[in-house]
């Protein structure tokens, strides 16, 4: 509705003008919504848009280039534990460590592109490897108590403005919101340079035909290495941030059940290949998982049936959905303009 | 002293076979279903977890173990039908690497809603007890429940191998797992294999759960866990290969075994993955 108006009213290109739109109506959230001692709200909102950019970060690997990551939690595990870990061992704050965590990630994310684009792996073949990754890493991180602290985990608090907090009685959830909200803007200012630069047409390339594309000169294993290097940094600096939010790092807030499944129902019901489709998705999905808490005992069970019909008739996203509907009545109007004026 | 560490190893070895049986029928259930439908069914776990619950509950009615036992494996064998016949028909419908991941999401939904439901039903977990007394060989002790198991999982092992091997219908759909289109030039219809051996799958999953509740305890928190082991069996021992299957399974349950008895338990349990990552590595021609 809103792009077809825009487009209709001022003339603008709605293209252009939806990025900075949608920051700006996000940065309004904390004056808005948040209020002191409604801490449940804000820390969903949070949340929701913590699972935005992981499912961003999934949809350059797995939209663009077919490598299906299903080690999101993995990822954000190491990402949060070595940023915790490190600025433990260093003695510094984990601000000083945020990019040794990410870096890491990155780098583990270009290693398994690396070995399945060099095997030559099916996009089933990526999903079980990770898979397999993902339930090993949790496996360590609850086993390997002297390092990570095994299920108990490790209090984490670091990623705080203690100063602003004090001095200015900013709530600290604010604080995070607007953390989160610079990565997720910098994650979506990033994914609409790449769809547009090079790196996008070498993508688009190798998903519609790998072959093809290496005989006119693309080199496949190092766009995908490239793309699964980016994904995971992003996934690597949420990470801390995520675990900022719940006050402390155990394996239990990065397994498969509770990123994973949600990162990937987020990206697929909010539409894969879009924009704003991981932040539509993400809201809607937090939105339904708490509109669900009333049923009680019965929330997991519809949960599951609603996937069940998401994915079935569901799967081009709701932003592809909205899209194309909006397209249709816009095209109507437009004929009736045309009509009119002969 | 010589002969004492012989005999643990011995016992250690059977732990090994008797874990490593259980794994190969998971893993099967696994293999059968993805080689001829492209399906991964990752509501495997929660077929074999359900078939626990239903048993305990009919073991209060009846009283009767193997009765119990059998009723529960029928019921799951029924649910796999239900599953089938409305689920898996849409999933069908798309073909190729598409089909591969819907399959892959909408049996994650499904696990997802029987997870839910089984956790309203019987949130708490269960094992049954056997009541097969242990033995002693050469100075060896063997569990009664090693015993039952291992007896079990060979009878259906060499079912499975003569339904396989030697009926039309085994045939069948052997012939579909290697020429869908020479499949259906013998007139062989592939959905209705397909529906066949999901059901076979569902079954195999029962008894797999009913066999691993005799030494552990299994109820909804395991489903997963147990999908994610059938998975890993089934990667190593090739995905479409029913007697890799087999052999990942005990190679498994031997490794996991003596690498839990000698490091440690979280160690065996990254064993595990390493060792399906090592098999993907080494074969993914195998696995596509």
């Amino acid at each position: 509705m809103i792009h077809a108006l825009l487009t209709r009213v001022g003339g603008t290109d709605w293209e252009t003008i939806r990025l900075p739109l949608v920051l700006g109506l996000l940065a309004l959230v904390p004056p808005v919504v948040f209020r002191e001692g409604a801490t449940y709200v804000s820390r969903l909102i949070i949340l929701a848009a913590i699972f935005a950019t992981l499912a961003t970060a999934l949809n350059i690997v797995f939209g663009h280039t077919d490598q299906l990551f299903l080690f999101v939690g993995a990822l954000t595990g190491i990402g949060a534990y070595t940023t915790a870990l490190s600025a433990e061992a260093l003695g510094v704050s984990p601000w000083a460590t945020l990019l040794i965590g990410a870096l890491l990630t990155g780098v583990i994310g270009a290693l398994v592109c690396y070995v399945a684009a060099r095997l030559q792996f099916t996009v089933i073949l990526i999903a079980i490897l990770t898979l397999a990754l993902q339930f090993a890493v949790i496996e360590f991180f609850v086993g390997a108590r002297d390092i990570t602290g095994g299920s108990t985990g490790l209090i984490f608090s670091g990623l705080g403005f203690e100063s602003l907090q004090e001095g200015f009685g900013i709530h600290e959830h604010v604080i995070l919101y607007y953390l989160v909200l610079a990565l997720l803007g910098a994650t979506f200012v990033f994914y609409e340079w790449l769809r547009d630069s090079t790196y996008g047409l070498a993508f688009d390339a190798i998903r519609q035909d790998e072959v093809a594309a290496e005989s006119i000169g693309v080199d496949v294993v190092r766009y995908k290495v490239l793309a699964g290097f980016t994904s995971a940094f992003i996934i690597g600096l949420v990470g801390p941030l995520y675990a900022q939010l719940e006050g402390f790092v155990i394996p239990g807030l990065f397994e498969f059940q509770v990123i994973d499944v949600l990162v990937l129902i987020i990206l697929i019901v909010g539409g894969m290949r879009t924009l704003l489709g991981p932040l539509v998705g993400a809201g809607l999905v937090v939105w339904i998982d708490e509109g669900l808490a009333s049923t009680g005992e019965w929330r997991t069970v519809i949960f599951g049936a609603l996937l069940i019909f998401l994915f079935l008739y569901f799967r081009q996203g709701v932003v592809p959905f909205a899209d194309r509907i909006l397209n249709d009545r816009f095209r109507t109007r437009e004929r009736i303009a045309t009509w009119r004026e002969s | 002293m010589v002969s004492a560490s012989v005999t643990q190893l011995v016992e250690f070895a059977i732990d090994g076979i008797t874990q490593g049986l259980v794994l190969a029928l998971l893993g099967l259930g696994i293999t059968i279903v993805f080689g001829l439908g492209g399906v991964l069914n990752l509501s495997i776990g929660v077929f074999s977890a359900i078939a626990v619950v239903i048993a305990i509950e009919l073991l209060g009615i009846t009283s009767s173990l193997p009765l119990s036992i059998v009723l529960a494996v029928v019921a799951v064998t029924g649910l796999g039908l239900v599953v089938d016949k409305s689920l898996l028909s849409f999933v069908y419908r798309s073909e190729g690497e598409e089909r591969v991941l819907l399959g892959i999401f909408v049996t994650l939904g499904l696990a997802t809603l029987l997870d839910g439901l089984l956790v309203i039903a019987r949130p708490s977990s269960y094992s049954l007890s056997v009541g097969v007394p242990s033995t002693t060989v050469f100075g060896a002790q063997i569990r009664g429940s090693s015993i039952a198991i291992i007896v079990i999982s060979l009878a259906l092992f060499a079912g499975l191998y003569y339904f396989f091997r030697r009926t039309y219908l085994g045939r069948a759909t052997r012939t579909v797992l290697q020429d869908e289109t020479g499949a259906v030039l013998c007139g062989i219809s592939p959905r209705k294999m397909r529906t066949l051996v999901f059901v076979l799958s569902a079954s195999i999953a029962a008894v797999a759960g009913i066999l691993y509740s005799f030494t552990q305890q299994v109820g909804a928190a395991e489903g997963f866990e147990l999908t994610i082991l059938a998975l890993i069996v089934s990667i190593v021992g090739g995905v479409t290969s029913i007697v890799g299957a087999v052999a990942a399974g005990l190679v498994l349950g031997l490794i996991a075994t003596f690498t839990s008895a000698y490091v440690g338990a979280y160690v065996a349990e990254i064993a595990l993955f390493a060792a399906a990552i090592v098999a993907l590595l080494l074969q993914p021609e195998q696995v596509a």
